[in-house]
């Protein structure tokens, strides 16, 4: 399973505040989900779907491919952000890898807010940790339209 | 497995041939990297590879499953997840032969400017950085072209897996009119297993 769910609406952006947390994310990480995933962004590469072919390249099981990362970083953004949140920037930092049977739990917290034109900028730095230590760290750029500036 | 790259001993001794592998690098940036370089993705963005996509990753965004809801929103319909943009323009796998092929997907052309660094003994890969910037969500039946280029290769560092270097490439993602949707850079360390600290 999955913690979490998407919001059916995007946060009021002049209540964003630097410092804020997002709602965490946690991901139980399964062969299934795995092989879902890698499917899905269409990474046929049998390091993740064969656990044979995995092991024979020295893992120890299967592991998500940096697409699955990077739609689960996205996902944990916009779970908080949103439906009207644009995801501008994804930077993100591979670590130690995650296999079957771990679980990846995304925390993260806002690092700025600023306006650029009608929309509010929000950048957050996050990471994704796994059962051996941290699976992903990165920084996101999501931005709302809206206005911080009126008063 | 993280690389931690320090550049203390990072010194193969400057030979003739270390010399020669720099010029060799050197020309590789701006080149394409493997076979063309370009590849436009097999099918438009559709919606149903945006909801197999959003099942997989149980990422229910309205935006990209609600009609409804992405029609109120500030897209004004459904739009495609903004992490699927190397999704549209991932090559179709012809499975058989995989093995044969050493796991790779496809069967490819070519080969790629990385067998300079294979050749000089950086024959491992690890993963290391991905930075998306996405300038334009992408709605259903837009054509997704990438163009993919060396942006960067570092000189030879220490890392924990061995001597190795740094290399960076940066896809340049367009739309049907040549308009840049987004641009993803990717680092990999190349690196000699065999020169691995114990």
């Amino acid at each position: 399973m999955t913690s979490g769910h998407s919001s059916p609406t995007s946060p009021d952006p002049t209540s964003i505040a630097v410092g804020q947390a997002i709602p965490s994310l946690v991901v139980e990480m399964t062969a299934t989900r795995i092989v879902a995933g890698a499917i899905a962004s269409r990474d046929f590469m049998p390091v993740h779907h064969d656990k044979a072919f995995a092991e024979m390249q020295g893992a120890p099981d299967i592991f998500p491919n940096i697409l699955s990362d990077t739609a689960y970083c996205s996902r944990f953004l916009t779970d908080w952000a949103g439906p009207d949140a644009m995801v501008s920037r994804l930077n993100i930092r591979l670590g130690v890898p995650v296999f079957p049977g771990h679980t990846l739990t995304f925390t993260g917290s806002v690092t700025a807010v600023t306006q650029e034109g009608h929309e509010v900028v929000v950048d957050i730095g996050f990471v994704a940790k796994g059962d051996i230590g941290d699976h992903v760290t990165g920084t996101a750029t999501v931005r709302l339209p809206g206005d911080i500036t009126a008063t | 497995m993280t690389a931690v790259a320090s550049t203390s001993g990072a010194d193969d001794g400057g030979s003739a041939d270390a010399t020669d592998l720099d010029q060799r690098l050197a020309a590789l940036i701006g080149q394409p990297v493997g076979g063309r370089g370009v590849s436009t993705g097999p099918d438009a963005v559709n919606v149903p590879m945006i909801r197999h996509w959003a099942a997989a990753f149980e990422d229910a965004n309205p935006a990209y499953v609600d009609p409804e809801i992405a029609a109120g929103s500030r897209w004004g319909g459904i739009v495609a997840p903004p992490l699927m943009l190397q999704t549209w323009t991932m090559p179709t796998p012809t499975i058989t032969g995989m093995a044969e092929r050493g796991g790779v997907p496809t069967v490819t052309e070519g080969t790629s400017g990385l067998a300079v660094l294979d050749e000089a003994g950086y024959t491992a890969t690890l993963a290391t950085n991905s930075e998306f910037e996405i300038t334009r969500y992408l709605r259903p039946g837009d054509e997704v072209t990438a163009s993919t280029v060396f942006e960067a290769i570092s000189q030879e560092k220490t890392t924990r897996m061995g001597r190795g270097r740094f290399v960076t490439w940066v896809t340049t993602y367009t739309d049907a009119h040549g308009d840049v949707v987004g641009r993803q850079r990717f680092t990999i360390l190349k690196f000699d297993p065999s020169s691995a600290a114990s």
